[in-house]
């Protein structure tokens, strides 16, 4: 049975047990409500859920555990002698799937009869033959050891499905029936109704808590597999990066010093552009402008914000770069080699972080009381008196929260980069140079065809964990400082 | 030498009016607030504006040092004159007129920076200190005016939020008497405080008479009889009544202020 149709048939079961549980409260008490504990909905929407929730449970942990069981039986049955020299049981495995596979379509389109795809033992030609004609994809001759193997993959997989069917119906038809017998008015549905809300929150917030735990433990993993491959020590204070392409030489240097120092000296360009221009933004809409200009102006900055970094790294390659080589190029003051330079994409980068801190800041200080500012001008202060002593003091956390957020992101940027500071692993003081970051270096390192294996690949998984540690480094100092400083205005 | 005593005298009289509003009108965009308004506001006395809410008593007195220039739909027409000069002249900086006319807020509103900081604000902006030892001087008298110096002279680096309520509304008293105002305007200063601080800051008020011009604004009848030397009553936008606080409070010329006393309206 398709699994579309056993969720319909829970559902059903669902929906009948809302309407079934609604009026058999409401029958107990003669169609008077105010008799209830609950709404007469709720008692219907505990049989359901009641329904719903341990069948769909089983279903998920039955799909998730079935095919782990039913690969570990088949995979075990396979003779030694069927794998051939330099395969590997995975592989032979695939292959088994795919088959299996090729006979389920072979048959879906009547090419093969179910009876022939279950008991076909020997005219492996003929199999093979009709696979192909079915259109499904196998690779040269269906082997003996294969078919059989696929053929029992088919019979467990079709048998697990059915007693799963089964099952399930079995759980949501006896969650129905148990359910309705606790259907008297005294019966709290609603306190009930409550808790699986409750439960259901708390689930959403897991897996979001659990994801970046996944993140996290996939990082460490690899980043463990790669310090097995390459010293830890030689990574943390090599001044030199030079992966060799070659894939397995081992003459690979990858420091990550130039990378970090790359990051760092594009992101305080970004920064030292982005926070004055966005702050004095952010005092001005908040501050000085209309309500007419306002109205206009923070949407026409929020633009920024949206438009794709790729195309900010198209800007920083066309424009800003040969406008700065125009201007500090060999025809000008002489500094600078080519368009891609720390200036090129820390300019660039800068003018996408300036939203950021201008929206960010706009918001908290205009969250700062008026009654501070009435306070200040009472005192005969002039307007930026009042708001360089007053308003940006009581702002202060939440502007250093916006700036910190505004560097987390220069920090993990990547195609600006790419595009406009070049691919130059370098330790240098001069921003007219090319240099490039930790996140471009992971593209970098992941999009080559090198060998997940080596130390060349694995080295990414290494640098993104030292920039997850960087950044979350970061948004901790960002919470203190913001906790520090909140209570000093209500 | 001749002409002295009756020079002096003139003298007197002038300083005796500080502020003088004549055919005041105040609107917010298009609700006409103030109606008509004409007072005199005497030097060294405490003025109490009552009134039921949203009569336009607050409104007034922010007129008073255009804290209403703040609000963009708000228009004031007619004349404020303080000390014989037109407050709303072209020449007038609001910011200098702030200076000499302080306000005290409903709530208590110190910015978050420590005491010291709060009190030194107002003379720091203005430059009324030439060294330090002046600075701490101007702190101490005026947080010692507001008799708040002895509890907090040993917390003076501390932030002014963390001060109790009524401990910061004099903080606000001590941040507005320091920037040595002419005349000190107060918007209903005891409305968040208890009884015990509002006791505390009515007898500051009554101190800061010795050398201010003081204009209160007030719900509480009982304060205004037991701080005010004269009363205004205001109702819908008009100035009913203006006189001798005594003369207010028990012999009422206008029958609106008798039963806004008697608490027939409000």
């Amino acid at each position: 049975m398709p699994l579309i149709w056993l969720i319909v048939i829970v559902l059903a079961i669902a929906v009948a047990g809302y309407v079934l549980g609604r009026s058999r409260v409401m029958a107990a008490t003669g169609g008077d409500s105010r008799k209830l504990h609950s709404l007469p909905s709720y008692y219907g929407y505990n049989v359901a859920l009641k329904v719903v929730l341990p069948s769909f449970f089983l279903l998920l942990v039955w799909l998730l555990v079935q095919p782990v069981i039913v690969n570990g039986t088949v995979a075990a049955d396979i003779p030694q002698s069927a794998i051939p020299e330099g395969s590997s049981r995975d592989l032979i495995m695939s292959e088994v799937r795919r088959t299996a596979e090729g006979l389920d379509n072979a048959v879906a389109q009547g090419i093969m009869t179910e009876d022939f795809a279950t008991n076909a033992r020997s005219d492996l030609n003929d199999v093979t033959q009709r696979l192909k004609d079915a259109g499904q994809i196998v690779t040269a001759q269906v082997t003996q050891p294969i078919l059989q193997a696929a053929q029992r993959y088919r019979i467990m997989n079709d048998t697990g499905n059915l007693i799963l069917s089964l099952l399930v119906i079995l759980v949501a038809a006896a969650g129905a029936a148990w359910s309705l017998r606790e259907m008297r008015p005294e019966f709290r549905a609603r306190n009930v109704v409550e808790r699986v809300v409750k439960g259901v929150l708390v689930a959403a917030a897991s897996v979001a808590i659990l994801t970046t735990l996944g993140i996290v433990l996939s990082l460490v993993f690899n980043t463990i597999e790669f310090f097995r491959l390459y010293p830890a020590g030689d990574f943390f204070f090599g001044t030199a990066w030079s992966p060799s392409f070659t894939g397995r030489g081992g003459s690979s240097e990858l420091g990550v010093l130039p990378l970090l120092w790359g990051t760092f000296y594009i992101s305080i360009v970004a920064l030292l552009v982005a926070v004055p221009v966005g702050l004095f933004a952010a005092i001005y809409l908040s501050e000085y402008a209309s309500p007419r200009v306002r109205s206009f102006a923070k949407p026409m900055l929020e633009v920024l914000a949206g438009i794709p970094t790729i195309v900010y790294g198209l800007f920083a390659l066309l424009t800003v770069g040969p406008l700065l080589v125009a201007v500090f190029g060999k025809d000008g003051l002489g500094w600078m080699q080519a368009g891609t330079a720390v200036m090129t994409a820390g300019l660039v980068m800068g003018v996408m972080l300036i939203p950021f801190v201008s929206s960010l800041s706009d918001d908290i200080i205009n969250a700062v009381p008026q009654a501070m500012r009435d306070g200040s001008y009472g005192l005969g202060a002039t307007k930026s008196e009042t708001i360089r002593q007053v308003v940006l003091p009581a702002a202060l956390p939440g502007i250093v929260g916006a700036i910190l957020l505004a560097a987390s992101r220069a920090i993990g940027e990547t195609m600006i980069v790419v595009l406009g500071a070049g691919a130059a692993a370098r330790l240098s003081l001069n921003p007219f140079e090319a240099m490039t970051t930790v996140t471009a270096k992971i593209v970098s390192q992941l999009t080559g065809d090198a060998d997940f294996a080596s130390p060349e690949a694995l080295v990414a998984f290494a640098l993104g964990m030292t920039l997850f540690v960087i950044t979350l480094g970061l948004n901790i100092f960002a919470l203190y400082i913001v906790r520090k400083y909140r209570e000093q205005y209500e | 030498m001749y002409d002295a005593p009756n020079l002096a005298e003139s003298q007197v009289t002038q300083d005796n009016i500080k502020i003088s509003a004549r055919n005041v009108q105040v609107f917010y965009a298009d609700t006409h607030a103030i109606k008509d308004v004409d007072v005199d506001i005497l030097d060294k006395t405490v003025t109490a504006f009552i009134g039921p809410s949203g009569c336009g008593k607050s409104t007034f007195l922010r007129c008073i040092n255009r804290m209403n220039d703040t609000i963009d739909i708000c228009k004031v027409q007619g004349d404020i004159m303080l000390d014989g000069q037109d407050i709303y002249d072209k020449r007038v900086d609001p910011v200098q007129l702030r200076a000499k006319v302080g306000m005290v807020f409903q709530k208590p509103n110190p910015f978050p920076k420590s005491i010291y900081d709060n009190v030194a604000y107002g003379p720091r902006i203005h430059g009324l200190a030439r060294t330090k030892a002046d600075l701490d001087e101007i702190v101490e008298k005026s947080l010692r005016r507001a008799a708040l110096w002895n509890e907090a002279k040993d917390r003076l680096d501390q932030p002014g939020t963390g001060l109790s309520g009524g401990q910061q509304q004099r903080l606000c008293i001590a941040r507005a008497v320091a920037t040595a105002p002419e005349v000190l305007l107060m918007d209903e200063p005891c409305s968040a405080l208890d009884p015990i601080a509002t006791a505390q800051v009515e007898e500051l008020i009554d101190e800061l008479r010795q050398e201010f011009s003081v204009v209160i604004v007030t719900h509480s009848m009982q304060q205004a009889a037991r701080v005010s030397q004269k009363t205004a009553f205001f109702h819908l936008g008009h100035l009913v009544e203006y006189g001798e606080t005594g003369q207010i409070f028990t012999n009422p010329e206008d029958e609106r202020t008798e039963s806004y006393i008697t608490g027939r309206i409000g």
